[in-house]
This record gives structure tokens, sequence and C-alpha cells, in this order.
């Protein structure tokens, strides 16, 4: 597994990196990343030739006039996640979804769509 | 990714003696509260930016604009936590470099900074990469000496940096650079730049981390051998306390207490110990100085300041004890004795220096002893015999190391008390240097107006020797000082006649040596005849110290013979000793039974006693001038010379052609050639022996002659009147010719000896010559008649 969990210092240290699951199946990957109260137009998913990047911005946007913060433990700003993967992803297709804060990313390495 | 704004308005904290670097959590408290709303707006924001930046000065409340510096950092909070209502912790993490543009209060009481982000060219290339492989071998080092437990992680986490820019801002932050450094890095203007700070930081930083580690590593092994030593000083208290034992220094010092308290001492004196004794308490027992102070304490209390014996002044029983420790001496023992009569007529009466002045071996220092045994008093002796040092009489002070108190006091210590007699050995041989003069020294320690408050340099208190009774030796008073010569009562010992000799072999001599050679007077037999030749032929002396050592060597030849089973008594007779003692080692100077012209007989004074001297002169023909030779001081050649010249002004009534002294050199020679011999008294002999020479008339064979001459032919008195007569008698001279003034001499002579001999006064030479050459008699009374 140490393959998939990348080296903090790759990564860009100012950002936050959101926690993210990796499953194998029959016919590819599926990527689970915690992102939430981001909102789905504030993330970006990027594929390279074999990793996927997902970035954004997490805004405090969920606040009441006249609150103000007594603790903060969430964090917000921007952040940045890159999974690598074996194996060449040139020809596989993405499918994202965003539920209940989650992203689902769902790698197809063969051409046949399974959902 | 985000869009960027190139300008942005943000909430800013000022930071105190801190930065943050972009890419590094910082953890701050915020308390101030134009701080804490700038935080609070900061929080309000969708996404928590907030700007930092350094407080130029961190004593400023208040900063303005112009109190910070220009280039700060976006950040981002992370978290916060309010652990009460004045205070909010943040954690913030470095965003980006930026430069303010403008910095203002706003109406909600925080400083709002326009920022527009600053970041550093991209600059690579192998000047970056070997400024940062020499950062890293730095920092690695750094870390070496810094923490040598440091986790190897920390440097692998180094050199894993693979941004130069953020390695120098982490070895910035693990540093702790002071703020103007960091700013410094913060505001460099290239990677280059950053690394080249960074290095320079870091050479620093090693230098002085070596430093401190050297430092440390010599602390430390001092320190061990003081702890060590500290520690097993404790744990020897600890034991002792286990044990009941008070502590042992405590313990001494207290004994010192009480024997000060105990000890008799004079007022100035206890006054003083005690000071000493509080210094001393206060000074720890391991200091070289404790111990000086407790030795000195120490003699302070042994000095016997009030202690005195008391005098057993029966001068009755005094005179039994001197005569049976000496024989003769008659008139020092009365000189003695009269001394002892003032002293029990009144006690506080100074008591006198007395200097005992003889040739070697007549019992000077025996005398000595002998005075304190009949005083009652306790005697001490210290010799003075080649002393250069003054401070060996009167002690070296305290502050030097090694200092002890002079002799005197050293003797005075032992003597366990004030009033000893001290007898100062061989005053006449004292010596001098740049040390000082220990005869100026002995000038305060032997005047009873002074001594009675005599400082010793290592006591520093006085001490009282008036009443201790000095008495001196010396052998000859030629070299003694004058003004301690002055200080001192004279007693001559002169040299023992054979009789007497004979008479303390046998009184004190011979039963000493047969006591230590365990035998008695039954055994071993002396007859008078042989210790006349043991006294002549085996020893030549005015004292007795050879005739003792020749009757020891006699006493353990028998004991051995004794010993060897041979128990029969023996006596000896004078014809043993060639057998047991070897060959004669002295041959008499015999009279001379025929004296050629030109030859006299003196007589001579030596440190052993006398002897007989023949001075012999003859004529050089066509020869010049006067030659002397056998070693004559100057003084012995001037009274050649006056010799000579009286004889050429009394040519005419002595008969002599005045030519001769034109015509002819003489050639005076005194045996024995290699003794250097001196003095005025040869000066009539002289006289006889060149008018012997000029005159062709031999000079009486039996006739021996001392005395000095002048110019105009008066004969002077001389010394050692004693000496040279038993000289000449030993030789078997019994006719002698002295000056007239040294009539009254002869009272020192045994009567035994005064009536065997036959003495002529003379007070002028003519008188000499007319006795001395008979056959110029007949021409003088011509002359004078």
């Amino acid at each position: 597994m140490t393959l998939f969990l990348l080296s903090p210092a790759r990564q860009q240290p100012d950002l936050w990196h959101p926690a993210a699951d990796v499953y194998r199946t029959s016919w590819g990957w599926i990527l689970k990343f915690d992102l939430a109260g981001v909102c789905l137009e504030d993330i970006h998913v990027h594929v390279a030739r074999n990793a996927v990047t997902v970035s954004g911005v997490r805004r405090d946007r969920l606040m009441e006039g006249g609150a103000n913060h007594y603790a903060m433990e969430i964090v917000y700003n921007r952040f940045e996640r890159t999974i690598e993967l074996p194996g060449t992803l040139e020809h596989s297709r993405l499918r994202l979804d965003y539920r209940d804060g989650i992203l689902f990313i769902r790698i197809s390495l063969e051409e046949t769509d399974h959902d | 990714m985000t869009e960027q704004l190139s300008v942005q308005v943000l909430p800013a904290l000022p930071l105190k003696n801190t930065l943050l670097f972009p890419n590094l959590l910082l953890p701050l408290s915020v308390g101030r509260p134009s701080s804490l709303a700038a935080v609070q707006a900061a929080l309000a924001t969708e996404e928590k930016e907030i700007i930092l930046i350094a407080q130029k000065d961190s004593s400023v409340e208040n900063p303005a604009q112009t109190d910070l510096y220009t280039v700060g950092t976006k950040a981002v909070i992370r978290k916060m936590s309010r652990p009460n209502d004045s205070i909010i912790e943040v954690l913030v993490m470095g965003v980006e470099r930026v430069v303010v543009l403008k910095l203002e209060t706003g109406q909600a009481g925080y400083l709002e900074a326009r920022v527009t982000p600053s970041p550093l060219p991209h600059d690579t290339g192998a000047e970056v990469e070997a400024l940062q492989g020499a950062v890293i071998e730095l920092a690695t080092r750094a870390i070496e000496l810094a923490q040598p437990q440091a986790p190897p992680e920390l440097s692998r986490m180094l050199t894993g940096n693979e941004d130069p820019l953020h390695l120098t801002y982490v070895l910035a932050s693990i540093l702790s650079l002071d703020l103007a450094k960091e700013q410094a890095l913060l505001e460099a203007q290239s990677r280059v730049e950053a690394l080249r700070l960074m290095h320079a930081y870091l050479s620093h930083e090693v230098q002085v981390l070596e430093l401190k580690s050297k430092i440390a590593n010599s602390a430390r092994s001092e320190m061990s051998k003081e702890q060590r030593d500290y520690m097993l000083r404790q744990q020897m208290r600890a034991i002792q306390q286990e044990l009941g034992d008070k502590n042992s220094d405590q313990a001494e010092l207290d004994m010192l207490r009480e024997q000060i308290e105990k000890a008799d001492l004079p007022d100035e004196v206890r006054k003083e110990v005690m000071r000493e004794l509080g210094r001393l308490e206060k000074i720890p027992a391991a200091s070289p100085e404790h111990n000086v102070l407790r030795s000195y304490l120490e003699l302070v209390l042994e000095l016997p300041w009030k202690t005195a014996t008391e005098d057993k002044l029966d001068i009755g029983n005094a005179r039994r004890i001197l005569d049976e420790d000496h024989y003769a001496l008659k008139e020092v023992k009365e000189r003695i004795l009269e001394h002892l009569g003032v002293l029990k007529m009144n006690p506080s009466a100074k008591a006198p220096i007395l200097c005992l002045v003889g040739p070697p071996g007549v019992g000077k220092t025996s005398l000595g002893q002998s005075i304190a045994r009949a005083l009652g008093r306790s005697f001490e002796r210290l010799s003075l015999g080649g002393l250069h040092d003054e401070a060996e009489l009167r002690g070296h002070r305290r502050t030097y190391i090694g200092a002890m108190p002079g002799r005197v006091i050293q003797a005075i210590r032992r003597a366990k008390a004030n009033n000893p007699v001290l007898m100062l050995d061989e005053v006449d041989k004292l010596g001098r240097d740049y040390r000082g003069d220990p005869a100026a020294a002995l000038l305060e320690i032997l005047d009873p107006e002074q001594n009675k408050n005599f400082r010793d340099n290592y006591l520093d208190l006085p001490f009282d020797l008036s009443r201790a009774l000095f008495i001196t030796t010396a052998n000859t008073l030629d070299t003694i000082p004058r003004p301690l010569l002055d200080r001192m009562e004279i007693l001559r010992l002169q040299g023992y006649s054979e009789e007497e000799k004979i008479e303390i072999a046998r009184r004190y001599l011979i039963p000493r040596q047969l006591k230590e050679s365990g035998l008695t007077a039954e055994q071993v037999t002396l007859l008078e005849e042989t210790l006349q030749k043991l006294i002549s032929s085996y020893t030549r002396e005015a004292g007795l110290r050879r005739l003792e050592r020749a009757i020891g060597r006699l006493t353990r030849k028998f004991a051995l013979r004794f010993a060897e089973g041979n128990t029969a008594a023996v006596t000896i007779a004078p014809g043993d000793l060639a057998e047991m003692l070897g060959p004669e080692p002295f041959t008499q100077e015999k009279m001379r039974r025929k004296l050629p012209v030109g030859v006299a007989t003196g007589l001579a004074w030596t440190e052993t006693g006398g002897d007989v001297l023949y001075i012999e002169g003859t004529l050089l023909p066509d020869g010049k001038g006067l030659t002397l030779t056998g070693q004559l001081g100057e003084v012995m050649q001037e009274s050649v010379k006056t010799a000579q010249s009286f004889a050429w002004s009394h040519a005419a009534e002595l008969g002599i052609d005045p030519k001769l002294f034109k015509n002819s050199g003489v050639h005076i020679h005194v045996p024995a050639g290699a003794i250097p011999k001196d003095g005025p008294s040869a000066g009539i002999t002289m006289a006889v022996a060149l008018t012997s020479l000029y005159t062709g008339l031999p000079a009486r064979s039996d006739t021996a002659m001392t005395g000095e001459i002048t110019l105009t032919g008066l004969v002077l008195p001389i010394g050692g009147i004693k000496e040279k007569v038993l000289a000449a008698r030993r030789a078997g001279i019994r006719r002698i010719v002295l000056p007239q003034a040294n009539q009254k001499d002869l009272r020192e002579l045994p009567d035994k000896v005064r009536e065997e001999m036959e003495f002529i006064f003379a007070e002028r030479i003519e008188e000499v010559l007319e006795n001395t050459i008979p056959a110029l008699s007949s021409r003088l009374k011509l002359t004078a008649a």
C-alpha cells in the first residue's frame, strides 16, 4: 500500500491534504476523497500519466452573522492531493461523483463501461 | 487553481521577535486587542487568510506601518482555540511571501494590509546546487554539535529537501536566529542570496557551537575532579556523623581554642592568637593556608611566654659543678661565678653575654653546658658556623611558602623556658652575603636593651629574650664584627699545657673512653709517661680532641683483645704506642743544637696552640733588595723591613759594614714553607736573624724570642704568650726573651712551667740582641758606655 501513500515532501507543503481511500476493482480503481464542506465548483481533478490530482479550496461559507470562532479545527483554504497509481491511465475513463461530502473518482481501465 | 489576486487587502498581525516563513507552521499566542481583532476578522473570512509582519522593535505595543518590515508572509489559520477570553491561540501555515503596499488601522481597530505576492525567481544552476550542498553539510555538523542525540530523520529531512528555499526556511526556524537575520532571509531576492545568507549564518553557528563544546568539555573534566573531591568529603562527613564523631576539622579547631584559652599568654599575644584563630575557622581545611596558620598557632602556643626555670643560685654548688666538669680554666670559672653572684644579689640584672674564645677542643661548648647545669637552666645550642642568611636567625615572614621561625625562636621553643642558656657556637664563622648580614641580626638579639622585644619575622610578636643567658664561642676574635664584639664579655680559654692535658686525660678522657669501650680502669692502665708521649708525639693541638681520639683508639684495641678472650689486665707503656698507633705522626720541632749565622728562634701562635719557628736569613752577594719566602703575610713582611732598617740605621753600633746593605741582597725564609704566617710578633726575631747575618755572629740556640719591633728599636707586647711558652717548652727550649709589657701574662702559666723556664724581659731591641747573640754583648756594652 505504501505505493499509494505519497510522501508529504513531494506535495505542496503550504496546502492541506484531504484524506483519501483507494479501492481496487476488477475493472479499475475507485478513489474516495474526504472533502466535506467543499463546494463542487471549487474542486479540480487533474489526471496525469499515472496519477490523479485533486485540488481546490474549502471556503468557510456556513457562517451565521454575529458568530465568532471559539475554536477551529477544520482546515480551510487551498488543498491538494495527488494519488499515484501503477500503470498508465492514458486510456482509462473517469467518472466523478460528489455525495455527502465525499468525492468519488471511478477509473475504468478498460473501454467497457460497467456501471 | 484558485485565481491569484495580484493585490489583496487582508487583516495584518504584527509579530514580536519572530516571523513566519512560507510553507512552515507557526503556533502563535495572540493577546494584543488590535491583534485579537485582526485574527477574529481573518477567521470570519471564508479562506482564513492573514498577513504576518515582523515588528522592527518588539517594545512597540501598537505598531504603525513604519514600525513594521515591508516584507511579510501571507498565512492561513489552520487551527485556533481560546484558552481564555483574552488570548487566542492559532496555528498558522505560511503560504507565500508578500510585499506590504499599504498598512492602516481600519474601523474595526485592527491593521489592514494591502499586499501583493512577491515570489522569488526560480533560479537554479550550479551555484545553487553547490551552495545547497555546502549548507546541508554545515547544517548536519551544527546538528551533531548542538544535539548529538538528534534523530537521524532530521538530517535525512535536510538532504531530502529538494527546494533549496524551503531548506533554508526550515533551517532558519531550527536555528532560532535573531529576527534581523530571519527577516534578511525572508527578504532575499533569490535562492542564491538566501542560500548564501544561510551559509554565513550556519558557519558562524558551527563556530560558536564548536567553541561551546570545547569549553564544555574542558569545564567538564575540571569539574569532575572537584566534584569527586567534594563527593568524597561529603561521604567522609556522613561516615563521621554516622559514627558519632564530630567533624574532625571542627574538633581540631575546638581543641586549639581550648588550648589557647588555657595557655598563659600575654594579653597582646592572646589578642593576636584569637584573631588568627578566627581566620583559621573561616579557611577550609583543604586550603594550604589552613596548615600554615595552624602550625603558626601551634608554635605560639608552644612558646614559653611566661614559663621560666628557677635558677639555682647556690654559688658553692655551682663552683663544685664547674670544677667537676672542667679541670683548670681557673680564670674563666672565676668570671662565671662572679656573674652568678651578681644574679643572686640582683635577680633582675641583665645577664651578660659571654664570649668564650679559644682554640678548638679546649671545652668551650662543654663549659656552656656546665654553666647551664650550675644554674639549673635548660641548655640550647645553635651553631652559627657558615650561617649567611639573616632569615635563619630572624625567621621568614609567614607570607612565604615554607616559612619557619628563626633559629633563636626555635631554640627557645625546644628549651621550653624563656630563660635558657643559649649557646651561639662559632660566632666568628658567620657568613654574609646578599641575603643580609646575620651579624647585624645578632646585634639585636644580643643587645639587652633591644632583645626585650625581639620580633621574629615569622612569629611577628614581641618575645622577651632578655632573660636568656647568651654564651657565644669563637676560635678567634679577628673575624667578629666590632659592634658585636663590643656587646660581649670576652673570656679567653688558652690551650692546655702538657701537665694540664695529662691531668684532664686522667680525670675525664681515659675514664670516658674506657666506659665507651666497655672496659674498667683495672683492666687497662695508661702510664703517665705513655700519656706524655701520646700528647707530645701523637697529637699537636691546643685542645684535647686528638688526644681523646688517640686514647679511644687504644681502648678499642684492648676491647678487641678482651673480646677475643685475652682477659689479663694490661699496662700500656710508652714503647707500646708505636706498635698500636703506628709511627709518631709528629716529629717535634726540636731545639736545634747549634744555629748557623743568620738564624734565630722565634715563637708563633697558631689556632691549634703555639709553635717554634726558625727564621733563616742569608746574604746574596752582588744581589739586590729583599727576598721573602715562606708565605709571609703583609704585616710580617713589613716587620722584616722594619728590622732591616733598624739594623741598617744602627750599623755603626752593631759593628756592621754598611757596604753589606748596598752590595748584597738578603733572602729571608720562614719554614714550614707551606703554612701561611702573619703577625708582628716575629719582629725581634727578624732583627736578631738579620743582625746575626750582617755581623757574622751566630745567635744562641737555647733561646727563643717573640715581640714586635719598632723602627727606633722599641719592643712592643704581643699576644698568645701561654701557647708560645708551652711550645718552646715542648721543643726543649728553656730560655725565652719576651717584651717587658708581657710580664703580667706569665700568670696564666702553670706554676711548674714558670719555675722551669728562664724569662728575659726586654724593652729595647738592644736588650734582646745582648741576650741572644753572646758575641755581640761586649760590643753593645762598649757603645752603650
